[in-house]
């Protein structure tokens, strides 16, 4: 047995990413009854109050990803709408083939929602992480995969996902991160000004959001603000508005918890090359190997290089 | 009943001369389902009603042959597409593409998914109300498969009796027979231990197949374990292994139409 989801569930925040994606699903099932949830005996508590109202449309399908992946597109192609939940390895690795073969090259509207992007289930151990999973999106077409930097991104991703006809993976921590949109009214799609500033743009997505706002407020402390831009979906990539948004910067920092060889930054590398941009770039993110260090989050952060500390200084730097 | 017998030799006769057509293996697997599929599409499914059809999923896929040429006798699929079956700027791929033909319910080629994405469909009709039913057919190398047995635990506490796999059971999987390689007999005690009403019957009779498929499951899923001959009306490819992937020549073909007595 890997893990037990519950102990790892038990630990959530009443205001996170994840909660804030599930509540905007559970809300539309009182107006809509094709959404159909299925879990994969994960999620202590959260699907308590919806499994009471709505008994019919909610289904633990036990230790079993294969199966689950399978019976959600055969589900889809009775006319659900159907969301798969589950810790990322238990949505897209263990049953990587289910979502390539019967979700993705049949184009279902199942939407995976995945729980523990990054290094937030840190110090579970590597089985836990993920870290690699935009890599295994790359290789998915069809796939539209949301990576949200805060509570309000997931909810727009969760509204995206309900209205949406093609297969979604969204990617969720739930640690209690804090908002930095005010408002809702903005397209997922695109890539989106956290903060206004110049000569340096930092690029990110995901469960580091903390660190690199930290990082901001730094840069801006010391007279030199950064453009901060999230990119919420990264599949399919907004190359367009994205260089646009970078047109005067001359400096990129893209910062994920992730591989860097597999994630944002490397379709980023693919976009100035193929671009000819004149910006310089950097890549924070973990080098692509397997850790065994045991450390919590903010720990494996600081040795890996994209603590907000690290965030400055790449900033900060100049050029070799 | 004869005339079941009749469509299933139509259907090998297609069988043969894509197979030769495309000089693509899984002849043998395709022959030794071909009354199972002449007895579902000739007589158990319910397709009057396009719209509320029960649905036939064809889990191992690499015998796509059989449902192409059944599809077409039934007249639901453009005998045109049979031409170019696995052919270079072709119609049909040797492995089911949903979005290829008329009548193809569901993509295939790994083993160990349709089973599973039926049993999705047969819980989605459920909970719609609806009467609709679905078949899947799985091979006995297929079964070896971990999902088979995720689904094979999952499908009876929800009590899909709207669902029937059949296992076309020829014993013979691509190098070997199921029971040499794996602990697999008895598999008939297996299903029934993990609470599916299970039948037995002689695959090639379309009599006792069609006793099966209508057997009360008792609000069950249904298992029909299928008992059927690789290479199934052409002599020299029966029971023989190398005709999972050994291809058919023009005399082979020459043959094969004589005994199926179609020339």
């Amino acid at each position: 047995m890997l893990i037990n989801n519950e102990i790892l569930d038990s630990d959530s925040e009443s205001i996170n990413m994840r909660n804030a994606f599930i509540d905007t699903v559970m809300s539309a099932c009182r107006t809509r009854e094709d959404i159909f949830i299925l879990t994969g005996d994960a999620g202590l508590g959260v699907f308590d109050r919806f499994k009471d109202e709505y008994p019919d449309r909610f289904r633990n399908m036990g230790v079993a990803e294969q199966n689950t992946i399978s019976f959600a597109a055969g589900l889809a192609m009775t006319g659900y709408k159907v969301f798969i939940y589950n810790i990322i390895p238990f949505v897209l690795y263990r049953c990587y083939e289910q979502v390539r073969n019967d979700i993705c090259y049949q184009e279902l509207p199942v939407t995976l929602v995945g729980i523990g992007s990054g290094i937030t289930y840190a110090p579970q151990g590597m089985t836990h992480y993920s870290i690699e999973d935009i890599g295994l999106v790359q290789t998915l077409p069809n796939l539209v995969a949301i990576s949200p930097v805060d509570p309000v991104e997931a909810r727009v991703a969760a509204h995206y996902a309900l209205a949406s006809n093609k297969p979604v993976y969204v990617r969720l921590a739930k640690r209690g991160e804090p908002a930095y949109h005010s408002d809702e009214t903005f397209d997922i799609a695109v890539p989106q000004v956290i903060k206004a500033g110049g000569g340096a743009a930092i690029v990110f997505h995901g469960s580091i959001s903390q660190e690199v706002m930290a990082a901001y407020e730094v840069l801006k402390d010391r007279g030199s603000a950064p453009l901060v831009i999230s990119v919420p979906t990264v599949q399919p990539l907004d190359t367009v508005s994205l260089l646009g948004m970078l047109s005067n910067v001359a400096h990129v920092v893209c910062v994920e918890e992730h591989f860097t060889n597999c994630g944002l930054g490397n379709m980023i590398v693919r976009l100035k090359a193929e671009q000819s941009a004149i910006w310089r770039l950097t890549l924070l993110g973990i080098a692509p190997h397997f850790i065994h260090k045991i450390r919590n989050c903010e720990g494996l952060r600081a040795d890996y290089g994209i603590s907000a500390a690290s965030i400055v200084d790449a900033v900060e730097s100049v050029p070799a | 009943m004869e005339d079941i017998k009749k469509y299933a030799t139509d259907i090998r006769r297609e069988i043969i001369e894509m197979a030769y057509r495309s000089g693509g293996p899984h002849v043998g697997s395709a022959l030794s389902c071909a009354d199972i599929l002449a007895t579902l599409y000739f007589s158990a499914l319910r397709l009057e009603q396009w719209e509320e059809r029960d649905i036939f999923i064809l889990s191992k896929s690499h015998a796509a042959m059989a449902l192409y040429a059944t599809l077409t006798v039934k007249k639901i699929m453009s005998p045109q597409l049979l031409e170019k079956y696995s052919q270079d700027n072709g119609s049909l791929p040797a492995h089911l593409d949903v979005m290829t033909g008329q009548g193809i319910e569901c993509s295939g080629g790994s083993l160990g998914h349709g089973f599973n994405i039926g049993l999705g469909m047969a819980f989605g009709f459920k909970s719609q109300a609806s009467n609709r039913r679905v078949f899947a057919l799985i091979g006995d190398g297929e079964s070896q498969e971990g999902s088979i047995w995720e689904g094979a635990l999952f499908a009876p506490r929800q009590g899909l009796d709207n669902f029937t796999a059949i296992m076309d059971y020829n014993n013979l999987q691509g190098y070997g027979r199921p029971d040499d390689l794996c602990n697999f007999e008895p598999v008939a005690d297996k299903w029934r231990a993990f609470g599916w009403h299970v039948c037995e019957t002689d695959g090639h009779d379309c009599h006792s197949i069609l006793a099966a498929l209508n057997e009360n499951s008792g609000g069950k899923p249904k298992m029909v374990i299928a008992r059927t001959v690789k290479g199934k009306g052409v002599s020299f490819m029966e029971n023989r292994l190398i005709w999972h992937y050994y291809i058919v020549t023009e005399e082979h073909r020459a043959i094969a139409l004589k005994e199926l007595n179609v020339e």
